[in-house]
């Protein structure tokens, strides 16, 4: 009965922070080869191309937040130059993304002090400005993150999470980061961070965009709140579940990918009903909202699996029934990370 | 874009290899495949490969039909079998072709019940591909055989009906314009084989829209003289097996070879590069599976060894036939000669 009670979508926090990356995250950036990074560097904001629903994601999720009478911040976080910082701010304008900040890595100082091994190092320069940011925010404040499977963006996170909630001790902490080969003064403002920061579990979720298609069971290791995601309209459901967005943001996001990237009902059917099979999504909420999805028009009752479409012949099968009490979305469990293992290997992968 | 039905348990190396090779057409082409299985095995298949969630559903399907059952049994009592389960998707328009590497006689068994054969065909036929001599280049490496083994005894009609069914495919699938059929018989002679074969030849030399090439022996099935074989299941069965039996017979002499004297190793080295590929040319993976023809759906077999780039090409080999409406094409093609 009590889990029961507890199937009702996740309370909503009252101070929400969204936390996004930016290249392979927000934008469609290449930069595999050298010419790519000195186009990307010249790029008009008219040039750049933001992944397909992500615009969309973003601005429902402020509406959704506003309309509840809640607290919302949208920061981000990104590895290119300040120097880029004109052409990307006039890009999210023009995608009417209202934000808290962005904080660029200043790579000219790096070059400039001699620091060539911080040009490439990512989880110690992420690492010092989330802290550094959430020292600036309320201590009730939830925060969901978005990042990529490219570069560290799971790690940072993983690790971020766990210092502010206290899941990790200061000596694992400096052991990793020098096992990255962060330097010295990122690593003791990261400590110095960890002595004065309050403990609490103030992030929710960790979005990771599978744009290299990344399988998931290679980013398992990080536990479930940790979750990939193939698309955005995924995110945007996983994000309803938590009860920060809303039936009709999730429409809006499927409409985004359908106009964007040629998505259409079936496609976007296919992709709610493989978050089921990983276990992002209960079984319950997937059914509510794919009839709510089904009345928007986002896609017909045939493009459904059985399961989720609710034919008759369903009822009968057990698997209909698994999970029906189940709370919303899954409690994330986390067992302890092994920081140090992942560290190693995305060192040797360097 | 077709949507082709993958049984994801059937055959050895299911269902690793075949949510790979299906994971692999994901992020490859657009087709879409709706994988029947165990829906807990297939998805933690599918966590350990590259996919693209949007192509792919999954079916679940609590039974599995293995490959050394009693197809009739099993088919009798395993009602959710995923090879089941996939026929019955298919018969029910949630998918346009059956793929499976699975048991051939359950499938066979499956196909007869939930499918409609195309209205004329008295029988169905289980044809496969085997490797020939190529005449001129980017011919077809493989020739089409058929009947081989889905029926047992044929009459004249029936081996006439044969012959179109794999001239149609043949020419949509490999693409060759005019494909030469030939009645696979004891000698070349019009008057030989007997009064089945005798009536068969004198039917397919009368009509118009198929190039009949005449009869061909067993030594001349390698040569490369005909793109399309047709014959009865039986000798077709006999014809299939004792080509898979060769093969493996100068696979196994080569690494007897190599392991008797080094200089015969030695000279198989320095073929290696020939032999991989003639091996390339002969590997079944690269043609991914043969049709079952005659029924209104498109079915193909793949192999029971398929890896998975062998069931990424059944797929995509069944895709294209969707495409191309072979079994459309085939039903106007009998629908002439009734």
């Amino acid at each position: 009965m009590r889990t029961f009670l507890r199937r009702a979508a996740q309370a909503p926090p009252r101070f929400c922070v969204f936390r996004w990356d930016l290249d392979k995250t927000y934008l469609k950036t290449e930069f595999d080869r050298v010419r790519d990074l000195v186009r990307t560097a010249f790029e008009k904001a008219t040039d750049k191309v933001a992944a397909p629903g992500v615009a969309t994601l973003i601005r429902s999720l402020r509406r959704v937040a506003e309309e509840q009478g809640r607290e919302v911040r949208v920061f981000f976080l990104t590895a290119s130059p300040p120097q880029i910082g004109r052409a990307i701010r006039e890009k999210l304008a023009l995608d009417g993304i209202v934000h808290d900040g962005i904080v660029f890595k200043d790579q000219l100082q790096n070059l400039l002090r001699g620091r060539f091994a911080n040009l490439r190092e990512q989880v110690g320069f992420k690492l010092t400005e989330l802290l550094a940011s959430r020292g600036s925010l309320p201590e009730e404040a939830v925060e969901f993150l978005f990042g990529d499977d490219w570069e560290s963006d799971p790690l940072a996170y993983s690790l971020y999470a766990d210092i502010v909630s206290g899941r990790v001790e200061a000596a694992e902490v400096e052991e990793v980061l020098r096992l990255l080969g962060v330097d010295p003064e990122l690593r003791s403002r990261v400590l110095d961070s960890m002595r004065t920061l309050p403990r609490r579990d103030a992030v929710r979720r960790i979005f990771i965009h599978l744009e290299r298609r990344t399988p998931p069971a290679n980013l398992r290791s990080f536990g479930s709140r940790l979750v990939p995601t193939f698309n955005y309209f995924q995110t945007a459901v996983c994000l309803r579940c938590e009860g920060v967005m809303d039936d009709r943001g999730v429409a809006e996001v499927g409409r985004a990918l359908v106009a964007e990237a040629g998505y259409d009902g079936r496609r976007l059917a296919n992709s709610l009903a493989d978050l089921l099979r990983r276990g992002h999504v209960s079984r319950r909420d997937a059914r509510r909202l794919a009839r709510s999805l089904v009345r928007e028009g986002l896609f017909r009752r045939g493009e459904l699996p059985e399961y989720l479409a609710g034919r008759w012949a369903a009822l009968r099968e057990p698997s209909f029934w698994k999970g029906w009490f189940r709370a919303a979305a899954p409690p994330p469990a986390l067992p302890p990370i092994d920081y140090r293992s992942l560290a190693a290997e995305l060192r040797a992968a360097r | 874009m077709p949507t082709i039905v993958v049984d994801a348990m059937g055959g050895d190396f299911a269902p690793e290899e075949v949510v790979k090779g299906v994971a692999s057409v994901s992020l490859e082409t657009s087709i879409q495949c709706v994988l029947v299985g165990d829906e807990k095995k297939v998805q933690s298949e599918l966590d350990r490969c590259a996919y693209n969630p949007e192509q792919i559903s999954v079916l679940h399907a609590p039974e599995t039909i293995g490959m050394d059952e009693d197809p009739k049994e099993a088919v009798e009592k395993k009602k959710q079998a995923s090879l089941l389960v996939a026929a019955r998707t298919v018969a029910d328009s949630r998918g346009d072709a059956l793929v499976t590497a699975g048991n051939t006689g359950a499938l066979v068994l499956a196909c007869s019940r939930f499918f409609r054969t195309i209205r004329g065909i008295r029988k169905t036929a289980l044809a496969s591909v085997f490797p020939r001599q190529t005449e001129y280049p980017g011919q077809d490496p493989l020739a089409l055989l058929l009947d081989v083994g889905a029926t047992v005894r044929c009459d004249a009609v029936e081996l006439v009906q044969f012959a179109l069914m794999g001239e149609v495919y043949a020419r949509r699938i490999s693409k060759t314009a005019s494909p030469r059929v030939a009645l696979l018989n004891m000698g070349k002679e019009e008057n030989k084989g007997g009064e089945v074969l005798v009536r068969a030849y004198r039917m397919l030399r009368s009509l118009s829209g198929i190039n009949f090439i005449g009869n061909i022996e067993g030594d001349d099935l390698a040569k490369g003289k005909a793109d399309v074989i047709v014959c009865e299941g039986l000798l077709g069965n006999v014809v299939l097996k004792l080509l898979e039996g060769i093969s493996e017979i100068v696979v196994d002499l080569a690494s007897l070879a190599s392991r008797e004297r080094w200089r015969w190793k030695l000279g198989l080295m320095m073929l290696a590069g020939g032999i991989g590929r003639l091996r390339d040319l002969t590997d079944y993976a690269s043609y991914g599976g043969a049709p079952i023809l005659g029924f209104e759906k498109v079915v193909i077999k793949a192999h029971g060894r398929s890896t998975a780039r062998a069931i990424g090409n059944a797929v995509k080999v069944a895709a294209k036939a969707v495409r191309d409406r072979v079994p459309e094409e085939i039903a106007a093609g009998i629908a002439q000669l009734l």
